[in-house]
């Protein structure tokens, strides 16, 4: 039997009509067991947003306008319309197929169709020949097929259905243990081979694979250095503020990769060229970071670089930067995250000895017995550091994890990140923007409020937010917009009090935004429990 | 005729007649009982018994001051003012009518708010011939459509079994004149346990003089929230969901047939049924009328208007038509 495009878009549209995690997740579950191995691979390609074996959907190269155009022609209304349509809709795909119910011939669609429709878009090279080409599909196909196949090719569907669901779902349909289904999805990077592997019992199988970005290692934060327990089984090293990111390199050919796991290599062409020279091949975890006369810059005067498709010489020269490496995770074929800190580390010097002046390895010392840490954490304050990183001897590299073997030391007195749930419209020269911000820390799956406060962000960064937070408003009570809980800040404040304004029962002391973390997930925010352990400790100093 | 278009509502001149006034007026038609149709106190009122008794309702009298109502139910005529005024059915609400005027051999429809799907409660749509048509267009884009009332009863009373069976509590949203009343007549009808919310109960007994039964249905009580489906106003959402019940929100509303209307309204099942007509349904009234000048007063009035436009009609929005927002729309903003 061949697998149905018409009944994953079903399934899918069933997931959306959900909010329970569970019930998604055993949708998706009882589906997969379904289908045949490559139905499996194909459904899995395309929630990951490719349409194609290994072609990403943006290499389809079907944009909004090949995309409105095929609209036009399957649906006959006019530009104007659609766009307005699209406007009150907010999503292409969706647009799309409600525009054309009742316009369409309902052929049924299986998963091979599908993917060979894709191939077809792919392979015509004239914008003209794909726009006919799609619209042709449109007229065939069902509404409902429609709007999920589109969703494949916009990539609405790589943010909208996280990986993570479909990881659950083939844990759930297959018997194997979420823990290792995620462990080797990270490492191969192909969620498609690991759905049947995982089927046929042969995750282990699966081997990294370079320019796929792996999971990164979290540290937990250690709020008071009297905590550290047994202070000999440590190494120390400096906490840089800088943009944490991964850099995956083979004779020459090298990518960059951030927390978020996103690409940047473009941003750093002085880092690309660096690595380009080293010999063989590697994946290194490490800190960008705008350096001059031997230190860092403060972290804004690097945000300058951030995000950038194409880097001017006058921009490079401005705001030079450096990698300082601190992990080495792969090495010529060989995959390192098992091997404890030690070995780790002896191949990391290894690799950076006579590498060019913008590789730098981060200093490593095993904490001394008599050493007051303290005064190491102003030390590194005083290099211009966040505080200080703390690893335990013999660890391994926990992948994806927020490990006790990490420790952080940033503040005298702790920040936490929080998300933003409610922004409030700013009033004088910002009351066109959303620039108050109601903050909350995690509670499982809940977000609870810790406090409120006006935003230390430049205008630029309040505009760009007040973007996303309509895009993802809520609700709206007068001047105060309630948000999805997506926005990650960092927020320091002076104390912790209880209170019973805010749900989560604390409220932050003169609370200030210090960034805004594009770095992190609602998920990677501070807990509740978290706040708590503050509190207490406050209590009994 | 001379069909004046202001804020305060549509003035047929000739014979001084207001449609849907929104302050009061010497002599007003209201087409149905929703707030933002009936309101305040024009002196002669004229609707169908059953807009009349909700709207008294809504708007009742002290003994300081007279109001005459004046009922015209389906079917029904009278002379005003030198015309000729007939009432017809239109499926919206319970009472929902159209008035057809008749003046010196022009015949003006005025349909209120409106669809042509067969309603869950009450009359369908007659489509009157005449010369000129006032119609709405509040789901006036092509990309409306939504479920028949057939579809409406199976969606909402699967997904009610649904959640009663997985151990939740179904919520649905309604608002509280139409909606409301439907739901709890799909739920008690499939004999599922149903608490409903005063602001909603309240109407029940008009839909029962109706001949619409309600088996079983008790009173929302906040201690008693679990085994039964729950029909609330929207704005008690929160208030449910922070007492931390085990709950899953639906929306039954045209605005959830795009699922940006899970952000809006924070439900999680969206059922695309309305009390409005969609694009389709909107259009065919117009071409069975045969009416040749088509004036859209409500909505999306200059891209419905256009569309028809380019359809071969006279049709226009004339600006200032209508200015507050329908009782279901104001859902949106909830």
């Amino acid at each position: 039997m061949t697998g149905s495009m018409d009944e994953l878009a079903r399934i899918l549209d069933q997931i959306g009509n959900t909010s329970s995690r569970n019930r998604k997740v055993s949708l998706l579950a009882v589906w997969i067991r379904t289908q045949t191995d490559a139905d499996l691979m194909r459904a899995v390609r395309f929630m990951s947003g490719q349409p194609v074996s290994g072609v990403a959907e943006r290499k389809l190269s079907i944009g909004r306008s090949i995309l409105q155009e095929a609209a036009l022609l399957a649906t006959g209304i006019d530009a104007e319309l659609f766009r307005f349509c699209r406007g009150e809709v907010g999503d292409t795909s969706e647009t799309i197929s409600l525009l054309l119910h009742g316009k369409t011939a309902n052929l049924p669609l299986s998963l091979e169709a599908a993917e060979s429709c894709y191939m077809r878009l792919f392979a015509s090279r004239k914008a003209a020949d794909k726009t006919s080409l799609l619209a042709e599909v449109l007229a065939r196909q069902t509404a409902l097929t429609t709007k999920y196949f589109l969703k494949v090719i916009t990539g609405s569907f790589r943010i909208g259905l996280q990986q993570k669901l479909v990881e659950d779902a083939i844990a759930q349909a297959t018997g194997e243990s979420l823990v290792n289904v995620r462990a080797a999805a990270n490492r191969s990077g192909d969620l498609a081979e690991v759905a049947v592997c995982a089927r046929r019992k042969l995750l282990h199988t699966l081997e990294a694979r370079l320019f796929h970005p792996l999971e990164f290692m979290l540290a937990r934060p250690l709020d008071e250095m009297a905590e550290l327990p047994a202070a000999t089984e440590w190494f120390v090293e400096d906490k840089f503020d800088g943009i944490r990111s991964q850099v995956h390199f083979d004779s020459g050919k090298v990518r960059i990769f951030t927390r978020g796991l996103e690409d940047t290599t473009d941003a750093f062409p002085e880092i690309v060229s660096a690595f380009s020279s080293v010999r063989g091949s590697g994946i290194v975890d490490g800190e960008l970071l705008a350096w001059q006369n031997e230190r860092a810059l403060n972290f804004t005067v690097l945000q300058k670089r951030v995000a950038r498709k194409k880097v001017s010489d006058k921009l490079m020269a401005e705001v030079p930067v450096t990698f300082i490496g601190y992990d080495l995770l792969y090495r010529d074929k060989e995959l390192l995250l098992d091997m404890p800190i030690e070995g780790r580390r002896q191949r990391l010097e290894l690799l950076f000895e006579g590498a060019p002046s913008q590789l730098l390895i981060s200093a490593q010392r095993r904490v001394d017995p008599e050493e007051d840490i303290e005064s190491s954490f102003l030390a590194a304050r005083a290099r211009g550091n966040e505080g200080l990183l703390l690893k335990r001897t013999g660890s391994l590299y926990e992948s994806g994890r927020r490990s006790a073997s990490w420790l952080k030391v940033k503040r005298a007195y702790a920040s936490l990140d929080v998300v933003v749930t409610a922004a409030e419209q700013g009033s004088g020269r910002r009351a066109t923007m959303l620039s108050d911000y109601t903050f909350a820390v995690r509670d499982g799956e809940r977000f609870l409020n810790v406090g409120k406060a006006y935003s230390g962000l430049t205008d630029d960064e309040i505009r760009e937010l007040t973007k996303i937070f309509r895009s993802i408003a809520k609700e709206r009570y007068g001047k105060v917009t309630l948000v999805e809980p997506q926005v990650v800040l960092e927020v320091a404040f002076d104390g912790l009090q209880k209170s019973p304004r805010h749900k989560s029962g604390f409220a932050l002391r003169f609370p200030r935004i210090i960034r805004w973390r594009k770095d992190k997930k609602a998920e990677d925010a501070d807990t509740l429990d978290h706040v708590k352990e503050l509190y207490e400790r406050s209590l009994t100093q | 005729m001379d069909l004046q278009y202001s804020p305060e509502g549509i003035y047929v001149r000739e014979i001084d007649l207001w449609l849907d006034p929104q302050v009061s007026k010497p002599a007003a038609w209201i087409s149905h009982a929703h707030s933002d149709h009936a309101r305040y106190y024009s002196q002669t009122v004229i609707g169908t018994t059953t807009t009349l008794e909700i709207y008294r309702m809504r708007w009742p009298v002290g003994d300081d001051r007279s109001q005459s109502l004046e009922p015209l139910d389906y079917g029904q005529s009278r002379d005003w003012n030198g015309s000729r005024i007939t009432c017809y059915p239109a499926g919206h609400i319970l009472g929902a009518a159209q008035v057809l005027i008749e003046y010196k051999n022009e015949r003006v429809v005025y349909a209120g708010d409106i669809k042509l799907r067969k309603p869950l409660c009450g009359q369908p749509t007659e489509v009157i011939e005449c010369d000129r048509l006032i119609i709405e267009s509040t789901f006036g884009l092509p990309i409306f459509h939504f479920l028949s009332s057939e579809e409406a009863r199976l969606e909402i009373a699967g997904f009610a079994l649904e959640c009663l069976q997985d151990g939740a509590t179904p919520v649905f949203m309604g608002y509280p004149l139409g909606r409301g009343q439907e739901i709890v007549q799909c739920l008690t009808q499939a004999g599922i346990p149903t608490a409903v919310h005063g602001a909603i109960a309240k109407y029940i007994p008009v839909y029962e003089e109706h001949g619409y039964s309600f088996p079983g249905w008790k009173a929302y009580d906040s201690k008693q929230i679990e085994g039964q489906a729950l029909v609330v106003v929207p704005g008690m959402r929160r208030q449910l969901e922070s007492a931390g019940n085990n709950m899953r929100v639906a929306y039954v509303s045209g605005w959830a047939r795009m699922d940006n209307a899970r952000l809006r309204s924070g439900a999680e099942k969206l059922i695309p049924y309305s009390d409005h007509g969609g694009f389709d349904e909107l259009l065919e009234m117009v071409e069975r009328s045969g009416a040749k000048k088509i004036d859209v007063v409500h909505g999306y009035t200059e891209l419905f208007a256009r569309q028809l436009r380019d359809r071969g009609f006279d049709a226009s929005a004339p600006a200032s038509a209508r200015v507050r927002n329908s009782e279901e729309e104001s859902m949106q903003a909830e």
